[in-house]
C-alpha cells in the first residue's frame, strides 16, 4: 500500500456558509451542500455562482443531469435548472450516511460511523452490495476506475483509494492534523476537492497518479 | 458526520431544539448523544441533558478527544446554570487545555468564559480577571463576544468602574442583537437596567438617598469619608481600613458615622454592637476598650472624641462623612443578594458564594421563605431556591453543539 502525506493545492473560504457537507463537480463547477443550499462555485477563479435552495446535510452527487442530495434521512434528486426535488428515495443509513457519488448507473453511499460503502440503485434505493472500510466514512468519488474515499477518525482524516470489491485499501494520503474532511469529489483529473464541516472551506487536494 | 446530525445541529444552531431532538431522538450513538444532550439543556431538562453528555463523552472514546472535550464543556456550562458551582473546575481546565491544543479555539474561548462567570460567581474576582484578560474577544463570533462583554461588565460593576461596565454593555447589546439569541439580548438589558437601578443608600447627616452605581463611584472617588458596608471597610479614596473581621468595631465606626457631626450615647453604641439592652459597668468598660481598639484601625483615617453623653467621629482632613448601606436591609441580605440574580441556587452553591457554612446557611433559607422572601423547590440535594416571583428562568446556555468536524 503506498501512503504519503495529502499535498493541498488550493483552498476556497466560504465563511458565510453554515458547514460544507457533500461536494460534487458537473464537469465545468463545483457544488457543495451547505445545510439549506446548495452552492457551485468556480475552481479556478473561487468565486460563487449560483445557489439552489433545497436542505442538504450531507453528501451530493452528479450524474451528468441531476444532483442527487441526501437530507435528514432521503436522498433527493434534484433538477440543476428549476432546482426541483424531483423525487426522493429513502437513504440507506436512514440518516447515517455522509458522503456519496455517482458511477455507471449506481450511487455509492458512505455510512459515516458503521464505516461502511452501500452501492445502491438510484431508482428504489435497494442496496445491491456493501464494502466495509476499517475507518468512519465520511465523503466518497469514483474518478478513472478509482473509488476514493475520506475519513475522519480519532480527530484525523485521510484519503483512501479501494478496491471496489473488496474495500482494501491500495493508497493513503494523510491530511495535516485536526484537518477534517466531510465530502469528496474529483475534478477527474489532478484535483480532489474536499469539503470540511464545520471549517467552512474547501481544500483542493492532488490526486497522485 | 452524518446527514441526520447535521440537520440537527443546524435546527439547533437556529434555536429549535425540538426540531433538533426530532431527528436523532432514538438514535444512541455518540454525536447523536451529545445533540440530544445539548437540545435537552436548551429546553431546561438539566438533568437530563447532564446525563446525555455524559453518556456521549464516553461513547466518544478517548481518541475523539476533541469531541469529548466539547462534551464536558457543554456539561460545565449546564453545571454553571443550575447553580452548581460544586461541579469540578479542574474538569473544566483539562477541557481547555485539549481544544487550544487541537486549535478549536472558539470552544476554548468558550471554557475559558465559562471559567471566569464561575469566578466571577464565587466572587472571585482577581482570579476572573485574569482568566479575562487572557482571552482576545476580537476574533469571536458575535454570542461569544457578548458573553466576553458580560463578563467585563460584571467584572467592572463589581469593582465600581461604572464606564467601563456601560461600554461593555453596550458591545455585549450589539453582539447579542447580531447573534439574535433573545436570552442573550434579555441578559444584556438586565444588566444595562442594573446601572440605572439604585445599588446602594447613602446615610449621612441623618438623611437618606439612593444611589446609583455611577454615583456610588463618584462618592468613592470625593474626600468623604465612607463607611461600606458592602465591604465593611472605612475608606477615604485610596486609603481604606477593613474591618471585615471586626464585626463590633465594624458597627461601632458605622453608629459613629450615621450621627456625625453629632456625636453618640454610650447606651446606643452598646445597644447596637454588643446587642444588650441596658448598659450596665462591664458593658462600659468593654465599651472603652473596643472605642480604643477602633481609635487604633482608623488612626490615618479620623479620630474618635470623647463627649459628655458618649463618643463623636473626627475626621482628620475635612469633608462629609456617609455610611453606603445596602439598599434593603434585611436580615441575611448577602443570601437576599445571590438570589436577586433570578437564578436557582443549591444552598450548598449559595455557601461556596458566601465562605460560610452550609448549615448556617440553610438555616437562613428556611427564614427567608417563612418571610416569603424565597421559595425553593425539588427536595434533598436536587433542592433550589430562588426569589419570587419568578415564572421559569432565562439562562445564557450558548452551547456550542459539539459537532465532530468532518
Amino acid at each position: 500500500m503506498k501512503h504519503s502525506a495529502a499535498e493541498i493545492l488550493r483552498e476556497y473560504p466560504f465563511p458565510e456558509a453554515e458547514t460544507v457537507a457533500g461536494v460534487s463537480f458537473d464537469g465545468k463547477n463545483v457544488w457543495f451542500a451547505a445545510g439549506d443550499r446548495l452552492n457551485a462555485f468556480d475552481p479556478e477563479t473561487g468565486k460563487t455562482l449560483r445557489s439552489i435552495d433545497v436542505a442538504a446535510h450531507a453528501g451530493t452527487a452528479y450524474d451528468g443531469r441531476h444532483f442527487y442530495q441526501i437530507a435528514g434521512d432521503l436522498i433527493q434528486k434534484i433538477d440543476p435548472d428549476t432546482g426541483k426535488v424531483l423525487s426522493t428515495i429513502p437513504s440507506p443509513g436512514g440518516g447515517r450516511d455522509s458522503g456519496m457519488t455517482w458511477a455507471e448507473g449506481k450511487l455509492w453511499v458512505g455510512q459515516y460511523r458503521e464505516r461502511k460503502i452501500h452501492q445502491i440503485d438510484p431508482e428504489t434505493g435497494a442496496i445491491l452490495r456493501t464494502i466495509e472500510s476499517n475507518r468512519f466514512v465520511t465523503g466518497v468519488t469514483w474518478v478513472d476506475g478509482e473509488l476514493w474515499h475520506a475519513t475522519w477518525e480519532s480527530e484525523q482524516s485521510d484519503l483512501r483509494r479501494v478496491d471496489p470489491q473488496t474495500g482494501k485499501v491500495l493508497e493513503t494520503l494523510d491530511m495535516p492534523a485536526g484537518m477534517g474532511i466531510s465530502g469528496l469529489e474529483s475534478d477527474g483529473g489532478d484535483r480532489l476537492f474536499c469539503g470540511s464541516g464545520n471549517a467552512r472551506v474547501i481544500r483542493a487536494v492532488r490526486r497522485p497518479r | 458526520m452524518d446527514s441526520l446530525i447535521t440537520a440537527a445541529a443546524l435546527a439547533l444552531a437556529a434555536g429549535d431544539p425540538l426540531g433538533a431532538l426530532d431527528r436523532v431522538a432514538l438514535r444512541e450513538d455518540a454525536p447523536a448523544l451529545a445533540l440530544r444532550g445539548i437540545a435537552m439543556a436548551q429546553l431546561g431538562e438539566f438533568d437530563r441533558a447532564k446525563a446525555l453528555l455524559r453518556r456521549a463523552a464516553r461513547a466518544f472514546g478517548p481518541k475523539e478527544a476533541v469531541a469529548r472535550a466539547r462534551c464536558v464543556v457543554a456539561e460545565a456550562e449546564i453545571a454553571l446554570v443550575s447553580r452548581d458551582l460544586g461541579w469540578p473546575a479542574k474538569t473544566l481546565d483539562s477541557a481547555r487545555a485539549t481544544l487550544e491544543k487541537h486549535g478549536d479555539r472558539l470552544n476554548a474561548a468558550h471554557a475559558g468564559h465559562l471559567k471566569v462567570r464561575r469566578l466571577l460567581l464565587i466572587g472571585r474576582l482577581d482570579e476572573a480577571e485574569q482568566v479575562l484578560a487572557e482571552l482576545d474577544p476580537a476574533p469571536l463570533p458575535p454570542a461569544a463576544r457578548a458573553a466576553h462583554e458580560l463578563a467585563v461588565a460584571g467584572i467592572a460593576m463589581r469593582r465600581l468602574k461604572t464606564r467601563t461596565a456601560r461600554t461593555a454593555l453596550e458591545w455585549a447589546r450589539h453582539a447579542a442583537r447580531q447573534a439574535g439569541i433573545p436570552g442573550l439580548m434579555a441578559e444584556v438589558d438586565t444588566a444595562l437596567l442594573a446601572l440605572d437601578t439604585p445599588a446602594a443608600r447613602l446615610i449621612a447627616q441623618g438623611e437618606e438617598r439612593p444611589l446609583l452605581l455611577a454615583e456610588v463611584e463618584a462618592l468613592q472617588a470625593s474626600p468623604a469619608l465612607v463607611v461600606d458596608t458592602f465591604r465593611y471597610a472605612v475608606r477615604r479614596q485610596e486609603a481604606t481600613v477593613s474591618l471585615a473581621t471586626r464585626p463590633v468595631l465594624f458597627a461601632l465606626v458605622r453608629a459613629l458615622a450615621e450621627a456625625w457631626p453629632g456625636d453618640v450615647s454610650r447606651a446606643t453604641l452598646i445597644a447596637q454592637a454588643f446587642g444588650g439592652k441596658h448598659a450596665d459597668e462591664s458593658h462600659r468598660a468593654r465599651l472603652r476598650v473596643e472605642i480604643g481598639r477602633l481609635r487604633a484601625e482608623l488612626r490615618t483615617l479620623a479620630d474618635i472624641n470623647a463627649t459628655s453623653r458618649g463618643f463623636a467621629l473626627a475626621p482628620h482632613q475635612p469633608g462629609a462623612v456617609a455610611v453606603l448601606a445596602r439598599p434593603i436591609e434585611v436580615r441575611h441580605a448577602s443570601v437576599l443578594a445571590l438570589l436577586a440574580d433570578g437564578e436557582a441556587w443549591a444552598s450548598s452553591a449559595l455557601a461556596l458564594a458566601l465562605g460560610a457554612g452550609q448549615r448556617s446557611v440553610q438555616r437562613a433559607l428556611e427564614q427567608l421563605v417563612e418571610s416569603g422572601k424565597v421559595q425553593s423547590f425539588g427536595h434533598g440535594r436536587a433542592r433550589r431556591w430562588m426569589t419570587p416571583p419568578v415564572a421559569g428562568f432565562t439562562t445564557t446556555l450558548l452551547l456550542p453543539a459539539p459537532l465532530p468536524n468532518g
